[in-house]
């Protein structure tokens, strides 16, 4: 009988073990391994019109203008839809486009723009916006593009976000493991926390 | 079972090889879930919130009637943990545990979310607007001399709009029902001291002697008394009070006193007159008619009749005499009995004695808005409503934040009466007992999705006000405030005067607005007014210290000798009332039932406290399931052994034995309020809880009781980790 059991067992974890190979190899491999997929979202958001440079066409809004919890919150946060209708409501000249109507329809209905989330990490992962960018932005001076961007990519070249960096614990070890100056003018450095629990809690 | 060859061993290398297996699939990339979850947004927001960093509201807690003020953390819209209110003088930013467990009122799933209506056995959903339609041709097809309403404790603008329902219909039937409350000291308070709720000042006294008064758990303002117990234990100058606590069933107060008094029940007021004579012998002056009356209470007597010892009278007494001032509470143990009042009349008269009226029995502020304060209830309300029924008196009844069905008696024969009614309209947060009997349940909105104002009975400083605000969007929309639900009956009789407001909210705002000048908001205009009194949670009203106008008479005083052997119901029960089971209103709360009772630790059930010298006699050890037998019924529960408790006594805690309410409730425990005796006392009529006398025997199961502490005799190895002694070996009214 115990054997029996046990080799059933063990069936089981292969089984298991057979099936989950299956699932990774249906996924289509994207065409850079950091590249995240596509996300679909309720209407196109133009980050490259917003924050990309004026050469291209930009207006150069600073990343912290809409994701305005970065600094104060462990979440960057989606801007409320007062936000956006906050400057909209006086740019006549694209009221007709259809991504703007698609924002009014929001708006006039008092609902909230079911975004989907582009960077998404696992639940036994806490990453702290505030955290980063108070280092970076505001203690070493960085420009904000270039902070957020070591982890979101060249966003002001997009539209819709999509995810640039794998994200992957290693991945993030690679950069905690650097030294980086503690503030702008000091020579001296640290590094990213090592323990498990700053990020698993 | 796993079989016998299948062991440990080989059981290991099977986990191994199923770890191996899932690190082979997991390995070699992230678990990134992008595209999966939304990151929904507000559509508008105030500046001041944050994702996921937390913004405080001010409300007031529900879960009990003490009116503490509460904070509760909101984070993206849902209320996640309640503290105290600072501002609160009640309770100064502290909070009890019942309190805590308020969330899980709020989140349960067994909330009612729509009205229905009784087809049959079933409850049918309907519409608000057919709910109310129904309830204003209910009402109107009958003489208002039938229409009754009965109540939990009510104050505030809730109260005002009640009365003034009552006042449309021409009808005063409004019963006020408690089922656990301090009436009986209320009414002799009110004789004694003129007030029915004094304010005890214990921070100001040097000892304090409870006759069974529960302050720190489960009497009148637990949480305000236990601020106000620590600086009486650790005064700013001046030495540390004494405790003692006089109770035949150990209580949270009991365990935390300097000396435990096991008291024979019923003889509490014995013991205070015998004090009474012994601070007279001892040389303290007391009037001529004090002295006759209690002449004939010498310690020899008292002690006989109490079971306190001599050597206990006296140092009690000599302990009274050399600090002043002291205060002495008559609490739910001294008032339980026919002669309840006699006991609270003798409790007072000590405190009369020994000068501490006006010292630390101190007056109450009055009420700027009687119309707002608060109508306290009693069991005997509850009797006569119940009288009414039986008579076909109540043709509609409304039943609002009680649950009559589970906490009265069996014999009071409620269930039965209430068929009586044609047609019962329910509030209700919960399918219980009670709503489970209506013909129409009206479901609420939970106290973190209301409005309402509300004056506590018991205020620590001036008068004031509570506010409750919703903290979160309701749960479900199908829930009405209580508020609401009164506005839109008064709707129907009084539409010149109601139609103007469009909900509970405006109606209360307006009043409150337009009374600003008596609220304390003179200077302020009316926006700023209102949203100063909501960001503070608390409305602080001027009042005058009414005047204590008691009297006393020790001659009209006659406490009865205690009680005749009973050879077939030799023990007396003593319904026990729990921190945080109470009357069991929030029984539906698991945290509630899973934190354990903090004398017996016991999770989850009800339970038989007896003495281990009681049991040794007949013959019950820990986990016996016994049935304890009164001449109204009989319940079974698990026998547990504890020192803490007079011989002749057992004890089954409140609030447990639900039949209906929900999921975390039904079926748990026993309900004792169902075998009470029809016993009440002499002078205000309310039911004697602690009368009641009943044999225990053994049913014949056994079980391992659920509980914090360790087994009985558990072992540990011989390793000493944590030295005890067998608690039967522990006399713990000798141990100070
Ligand atoms: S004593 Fe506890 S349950 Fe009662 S109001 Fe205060 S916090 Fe709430």
């Amino acid at each position: 009988m115990y054997s029996f059991l046990r080799l059933s067992v063990l069936l089981v974890g292969l089984v298991v073990s057979a099936g989950s190979y299956a699932v990774k190899a249906a996924q289509p491999l994207t065409t850079a391994d950091d590249l995240g997929p596509n996300v679909e979202q309720p209407f196109e958001f133009p980050h490259d019109r917003h924050a990309g440079d004026a050469a291209d066409g930009g207006m150069e809004i600073n990343c912290m203008y809409c994701h305005t919890y970065a600094r104060r919150s462990i979440v960057a946060g989606i801007p409320p839809v007062q936000k956006c209708v906050g400057c909209h409501q006086n740019i006549e000249s694209v009221r007709e486009a259809p991504r703007i109507k698609k924002l009014f329809e929001y708006w006039d209905a008092k609902k909230a723009i079911p975004w989907k989330k582009v960077h998404d990490l696992p639940d036994f992962v806490r990453f702290n916006h505030e955290r980063h960018i108070q280092r970076f932005v505001f203690a070493q001076g960085k420009p904000v593009q270039e902070a957020c961007g070591y982890c979101h990519g060249d966003v002001k070249k997009m539209t819709v976000a999509r995810r640039q960096k794998p994200l992957s614990m290693g991945w993030c070890r690679s950069c905690h493991m650097k030294d980086h100056r503690i503030d702008a003018t000091s020579t001296k450095t640290s590094q990213g926390p090592n323990d498990c629990w700053q990020c698993h809690k | 079972m796993i079989e016998n060859g299948f062991n440990r061993r080989n059981f290991l290398k099977v986990l191994g090889w199923g770890g191996a297996t899932v690190a082979l699939s997991g390995c070699g990339n992230t678990s990134v879930e992008d595209g999966r979850e939304f990151v929904t947004s507000y559509a508008e927001t105030a500046d001041y919130i944050i994702p996921s960093i937390g913004t405080y509201f001010n409300s007031t807690c529900a879960q009990c009637d003490a009116g503490c003020g509460i904070m509760g953390r909101v984070r993206e819209g849902r209320v996640l943990k309640l503290e105290g209110n600072p501002e609160s003088p009640i309770n100064n930013g502290k909070m009890c545990g019942l309190g805590q467990a308020g969330v899980q009122a709020h989140y349960n799933p067994d909330r009612i979310r729509e009205p229905l209506l009784r087809n049959g056995d079933r409850g049918e959903a309907i519409t608000w607007e057919k709910a109310l339609e129904l309830i204003n041709e209910k009402v109107g097809s009958v003489n208002p001399e039938n229409v009754a309403f009965l109540t939990g404790v009510v104050s505030g603008h809730v109260k005002a709009l009640l009365n003034n329902y009552l006042d449309a219909l021409g009808s005063g039937h409004h019963y006020v029902y408690e089922a656990v409350a301090p009436s009986v000291v209320r009414a002799s308070n009110k004789k004694a001291y003129g007030v029915e709720m004094p304010r005890l000042s214990m921070d100001k006294a040097k000892v304090i002697v409870s006759f069974g008064a529960d302050f720190l758990g489960a009497w009148v303002s637990p949480v305000h008394f236990s601020q106000q117990y620590a600086r009486f234990r650790k005064p700013d100058n001046g030495e540390r009070g004494v405790l003692v606590q006089v109770e035949s069933k150990m209580t949270l107060t009991g365990a935390n006193a300097d000396r435990w008094l096991a008291i024979r029940p019923g003889t509490e007021g014995i013991l205070a007159l015998g004090l009474i004579n012994s601070l007279a012998a001892a040389g303290l002056p007391v009037s001529e008619d004090v002295a006759a009356a209690v002449g004939e209470y010498t310690s020899d007597r008292v002690s006989k009749d109490t079971g306190v010892s001599a050597e206990h009278i006296a140092k009690l007494a000599a302990l009274l005499k050399e600090r002043s001032p002291s205060l002495v509470i008559a609490g739910s143990a001294a008032e339980g009995y026919a002669h309840g009042s006699q006991n609270a009349a003798a409790i007072a008269l000590l405190n009369q004695v020994l000068g501490n009226v006006g010292q630390t029995v101190e007056a109450p502020s009055s009420v700027p808005f009687p119309q707002m304060a608060p109508s306290t209830g009693n069991s005997f309300a509850l009797q006569s409503l119940s009288d009414d029924m039986a008579q076909d008196k109540v043709k509609v009844l409304f039943s609002y934040g009680a649950n009559p069905v589970f906490t009265a008696p069996a014999f009071f024969k409620l269930k039965e009466n209430l068929k009586k009614v044609p047609f019962k309209v329910v509030f209700a947060h919960y399918m219980d007992e009670t709503a489970v009997e209506a013909d129409l349940v009206l479901p609420l909105n939970s106290a973190m999705e209301d409005w309402a104002t509300l004056m506590p009975e018991y205020i620590a400083e001036g008068a004031q006000l509570n506010i409750r605000q919703p903290l979160m969007e309701k749960m479900y929309p199908g829930t009405l405030g209580v508020g609401d639900i009164l506005l839109a009956m008064l709707k129907q009789r009084r539409p010149d005067e109601y139609n103007d407001y469009e909900d509970f909210y405006s109606y209360l705002r307006s009043a409150m607005v337009s009374n600003k000048d008596a609220l304390g908001g003179a200077d302020k205009d009316d926006d700023t007014f209102w949203e100063t009194a909501l960001s503070h949670g608390v409305v602080k009203l001027v009042g005058e210290p009414v005047n204590m106008t008691g009297s006393m008479s020790a001659a009209a005083l006659v406490v009865p000798a205690p009680f005749a052997e009973d050879a077939t119901y030799p023990l007396h029960l003593i319904p026990a009332v729990s921190a945080s089971m109470r009357d069991g209103r929030n029984a539906n709360e698991p945290w509630l039932q899973e934190s354990p009772d903090p004398l017996t630790t016991i999770v989850w059930d009800s339970w038989v406290e007896m003495h281990p010298k009681t049991a040794a006699k007949l013959g019950i050890v820990e986990g016996d399931i016994v049935e304890v037998a009164s001449k109204s019924g009989a319940i079974k529960a698990q026998a547990y052994l504890f020192p803490g408790i007079h011989p002749d006594v057992v004890s089954v805690p409140l609030g447990y034995g639900h039949e209906a309410m929900g999921r975390y409730a039904k079926g748990v425990g026993s309900n004792a309020f169902s075998i009470l005796d029809p016993v009440f006392d002499n002078e205000t009529g309310e039911l004697a809880m602690h009368e009641t006398r009943v044999k225990v025997t053994k049913a014949g199961q056994r079980v391992i009781i659920v509980k914090d502490e360790g087994p009985a005799g558990g072992s540990q190895m011989g390793r000493r980790i944590a030295l005890r002694i067998p608690s039967n070996k522990v006399n713990l009214s000798e141990e100070v």
